[in-house]
């Protein structure tokens, strides 16, 4: 998977792309099941960051196929399709809506559905918007929920969990974990700046 | 003839089978030759730990394996010199920067969580596992074993492991477009039989240090824990559920451990009143991420070496049961 298409899929959540991109988005959504798989996780994403993880189905998702389906009739007339096609059409942005959802099972596991209700879990949850809700609706790509809402922790009790996490980290991550615990002394102030830095989504590489 | 084709194709079926199957079986077989390897070894040495921002800082560690008991040092080289102590029942975080020494209770956890899943394909089915190849760190040849996550919900790894015993001698944890987020990078390391346990005391003088020490009294495993979170990334199972006193609370804090066999995920849950605090929202140290929020008049922070988005999905599913 490309790039070029991760960005693609980003946009189509955030109702970034034009009519005619975001149907040959869908079109290809249609035969391009890593790429269907990458807009579900990439919307569960989303959902997570912005505390929306009550609702398990994809909304943005279904709203996003549906309007880049009915944005695409321009294009499709022009091409004589048969009856069966046409009938077809309509069913075809619930059929990928559905495959869309099933994705969403293998990437997160509900433990107790009924803990669904609303209300039950996050108490921050936002309420989900409308493709047509004239409201700009902030981005569904992660670094940008999570520069919002960053803030800085008091860093002792902070570190005191990360001891203790260190315990129970495998063999894999320990020495991480305990470097971290030593590796960020530095000062208050200069914490802070770092704390409140974005996240290395979209930094590159160390190497 | 037909048959005998047919039994040539099914060999030679079997045998891409069984060619699929021997590298995936060898690059696990090198995963759990490095997990043991990091706890079982004797070694001391300097490593550059890679943080967030770029900046390397030169650490020192010391590992010792006596007996089946297991202690640690790392000290920080660099910038205000912190040093973590692991070692008998307790351990021990000197923060010179504050003056402060924090001590906990060692818990006894290896059973729990520090082993990968016995299934295969339960790791697998989160993650690829692959070898890639040959290398040379710290003037010792070594192996490169790579293992990508197959979701954005947790992060991946590139270790590059001793030839002779396995221990990661350089790795590199990577998000889910692989660039790197944090690095460990050893520059010397010597694996000797033995090391002294002197050599595992704290070098840090902590005379007129606060020592913030939790109340006396041992981690509950078992207690009436009913908080859990109901949403997880697949493959993360709740490994722990504890409580106890903890340095710098005042209440007893609830702990769960949730693991996929590599990446590891804590919650912590106490009272709102706490005396320290803990601010709403994300914060990390290197590659370890924490999000804390307020639950049903109780702070949660959850953190793991895991993408923001895991701790915070976690975090915002806990339900009190």
């Amino acid at each position: 998977m490309t790039e070029q298409i991760n960005d693609q899929i980003s946009a189509f959540i955030d109702n970034e792309l034009s009519a005619d991109e975001s149907a040959l988005l869908v079109r290809r959504f249609e035969r391009d099941s890593e790429a269907r798989a990458r807009a579900m996780r990439y919307t569960l994403i989303g959902a997570a960051m912005r505390g929306e993880l009550l609702d398990p189905h994809p909304t943005i998702l279904r709203q996003r196929v549906a309007a880049a389906l009915a944005g695409a009739a321009p294009i499709s007339a022009r091409v004589r399709t048969r009856w069966s096609e046409r009938f077809a059409r309509p069913l075809l942005g619930l059929g990928i809506a559905a495959a869309v959802a099933i994705v969403a099972v293998g990437a997160l596991r509900v433990l107790n559905e009924a803990s669904f209700a609303p209300g039950a879990v996050a108490t921050n949850a936002a309420p989900l918007q409308t493709a047509n809700d004239p409201t700009p609706q902030p981005s569904y790509v992660v670094p940008q929920e999570v520069d919002e809402t960053r803030v800085v922790t008091p860093p002792t009790l902070l570190t005191n969990y990360l001891i203790v996490h260190g315990e129970y980290a495998s063999g894999l991550t320990r020495t991480t974990v305990n470097s971290n615990v030593v590796g960020t002394a530095v000062e208050s102030s200069e914490r802070e700046t770092a704390a409140a830095k974005p996240l290395p989504v979209g930094q590159e590489g160390l190497e | 003839m037909r048959t005998a084709r047919a039994v040539a194709a099914q060999g030679l079926l079997l045998l891409s089978f069984v060619g699929a199957q021997a590298p995936a079986q060898e690059a696990r077989d090198w995963l759990e030759r490095m997990n043991g390897a990091v706890e079982e070894l004797n070694y001391r040495g300097t490593f550059v730990h890679v943080l967030l921002d770029g900046t390397p800082e030169t650490l020192e560690i010391v590992h010792r394996n006596a007996n089946g008991e297991s202690g640690e040092r790392i000290l920080s080289l660099d910038g205000a010199g912190r040093e973590i102590v692991r070692q008998g029942d307790r351990v021990q975080g000197i923060l010179p920067d504050q003056r402060i020494v924090l001590l906990e209770s060692r818990r006894d956890v290896s059973p729990l969580v520090a082993r990968l899943p016995t299934s295969s394909e339960e790791l697998e089915s989160h993650y690829e596992i692959r070898m890639r190849g040959n290398a040379r760190v710290a003037d010792r040849a070594v192996r490169v074993l790579e293992i990508k996550p197959r979701d954005e919900f947790r992060y991946g790894y590139t270790l590059w492991l001793d030839e002779v015993t396995a221990m990661p001698l350089r790795s590199q944890l990577t998000d889910e477009r692989g660039r790197v987020v944090e690095q460990i990078h050893f520059t010397a390391i010597e694996i000797p039989a033995d090391i002294p346990a002197t050599d595992l005391e704290a070098t840090i003088d902590t005379a007129g240090f606060t020592t913030l020490r939790a109340p006396e009294s041992s981690p509950s495993a078992g207690a009436n824990i009913s908080w859990r979170a109901v949403v997880v990334p697949g493959g993360f199972k709740l490994s722990v559920a504890t409580q106890s006193q903890m340095a710098g609370s005042d209440t007893p804090v609830e702990h769960l451990v949730y693991s996929d066999g590599l990446a590891t995920v804590s919650v912590f849950i106490e009272a709102r009143e706490t005396k320290a605090d803990v601010g709403e929202g994300f914060s990390n140290f290197g590659s370890t991420n924490a999000f804390s929020l307020t639950l049903r008049g109780r702070k949660v922070t959850a953190m793991g070496e895991v993408p923001p988005q895991t701790v915070r999905t976690i975090a915002t599913s806990l339900v009190d049961e």
